[in-house]
């Protein structure tokens, strides 16, 4: 038997993003003033920026998490428009379509490991418990983390929690990936871990947003590089050449102060 | 006299305090989480009533919500047995204190549970029912276990409405006998003997629970 892909999702291909005029308020605080972005299907998209820069508001937006004021978002072929109304059955259908993974990783303290993959997979995709704790297993298997099946998450490291909220996002067969500072919560020698299960989720061909302070994972993971600050994005482009030789010098003052860290 | 003839009435009346503690604690903490669930809410229109209820019932002393519902409710038509005025009456006071111990459970739950559940595509009474609600009645249950043996030391008071209840038997059978204090000690003792016990267990729930799952 030849062994699983991470996402063995030849049936559900992954999906483009695309955000189109999204403006975004808090109060009287404009946080994301006329975003517009295109991600293409099977591409790795890195979001830099300073702290208040909107870029984990952005991503946000993606999944609904934060309901944009204007602007529309479109993951495959579904479009949800800001301002409307958007019905329970719309919005459930586009989470379940993007997969997301947080900072404090968020997993369900009170279920197993096992059952915080498998609990999510039969309540959304109605597969039964044998079939999605076998995929779970699958997935443990690909981070490496198969012996924790049967432990609670607070006997699991950061690094191992992350590795597990993955495993726990992908096993709903998703076909976008959202990643919000997924190793700003951990240890540089323990981030590694997971920046090496995203790099081989890059490989497979899945689609992914990263809010990030990685410089490395940008640049040799990423196919593009975008640069938000102050709610607009300033720079953007094939991260190499962006981090080369910034445009902007407000982008050459960010990189600067994150590789100096 | 022989204070042990008596001793049956005693235990009977223990058995009528248990079943209305058991009465006003399920029925009061299930009507809690209503209540809770109401002054969360983010609809005024329910969060308002709901607070206001909750603050009557944490405001007003037991004793009185028992007169209220016993003698001043057939005012209005409304008349009740005195043993069912006495669990109507426990139980909207349990229901009023556990509320604040639930809402307060509830909401110690981390905005990043509800976010996780969210962002998986779990409808919204799933992500409460599997995900937040069993975090944050856990971290209520201690809080919970305290209100239980407060609540059936409190049934000592529908005694007032002649409900025939531990205290109220012994009353009576102190009247009989004039041993007051023999009467009253072992009175005392059967509450102690169900209350400290109860206490030991809850202590040990809370120590338990400390440790986190696993």
């Amino acid at each position: 038997m030849s062994v699983p892909s991470l996402t063995m999702s030849t049936e559900v291909p992954t999906a483009g993003v695309e955000i189109s005029n999204i403006s975004k308020s808090f109060g009287n605080h404009l946080v994301l003033d006329d975003i517009s972005m295109a991600v293409t299907p099977g591409s790795v998209t890195a979001l830099i920026g300073p702290s208040g820069s909107g870029k984990s508001t952005l991503l946000r937006c993606v999944n609904l998490l934060e309901k944009p004021d204007r602007g529309t978002i479109t993951v495959g072929s579904q479009t949800i428009e800001a301002g409307s109304r958007v019905s329970d059955r719309d919005l459930l259908a586009l989470r379940r379509q993007v997969g997301m993974v947080f900072q404090s990783f968020n997993l369900f303290p009170h279920f197993t490991v096992l059952r915080n993959i498998a609990f999510p997979q039969e309540r959304i995709l109605g597969r039964s418990r044998e079939e999605a704790e076998e995929r779970a297993m699958v997935l443990l298997d690909r981070v490496g983390l198969r012996e924790k099946a049967g432990q609670h998450p607070g006997r699991c490291s950061g690094g191992q929690q992350q590795r597990i909220a993955i495993a726990r996002a992908l096993a709903l067969d998703p076909r976008a990936m959202l990643f919000d500072e997924p190793t700003s919560a951990l240890d540089p020698e323990v981030g590694v871990e997971v920046i090496a299960v995203m790099r081989e989720l890059a490989e497979t061909g899945m689609t992914m947003i990263v809010v990030t302070h990685e410089m490395q994972f940008a640049r040799e993971v990423g196919d593009h590089l975008v640069v938000m600050a102050d709610g607009h994005i300033i720079e953007e482009g094939i991260p190499a050449a962006v981090m080369a030789d910034p445009r902007e010098e407000r982008t050459r003052r960010f990189l600067s102060a994150v590789l100096d860290r | 006299m022989d204070l042990s003839l008596y001793l049956p009435r005693l235990g009977d009346g223990l058995v009528l305090s248990l079943q209305l503690t058991a009465i006003s604690v399920v029925l009061g903490y299930a009507l809690g989480l209503v209540f809770a669930l109401g002054v969360s809410s983010t609809n005024k229109l329910v969060r308002f009533p709901t607070l206001v209820v909750v603050e009557i019932g944490r405001g007003i002393p037991a004793l009185v919500v028992l007169y209220i519902v016993y003698y001043g409710f057939p005012a209005i038509g409304i008349l009740f047995e005195n043993v069912l005025a006495a669990a109507i009456g426990l139980t909207f006071t349990a229901a009023a204190y556990s509320s604040e111990m639930i809402r307060a459970g509830l909401q110690s739950v981390p905005k990043g549970q509800l976010e996780a559940a969210a962002a998986l595509g779990l409808h919204g009474r799933t992500a409460f029912g599997r995900v937040i609600f069993p975090q944050g009645i856990r971290s209520a249950i201690p809080g919970l276990m305290g209100l239980a043996i407060q609540s059936f030391q409190g049934t000592s008071l529908a005694y007032s409405i002649s409900v025939n209840e531990l205290m109220s038997q012994s009353y009576q059978v102190s009247t009989i006998t004039f041993d007051y204090l023999a009467v009253y000690a072992i009175t005392g003792l059967m509450y102690v003997a169900i209350a400290v016990p109860a206490t030991w267990l809850s202590m040990g729930v809370e120590k338990r629970l400390a440790r986190g799952y696993a």
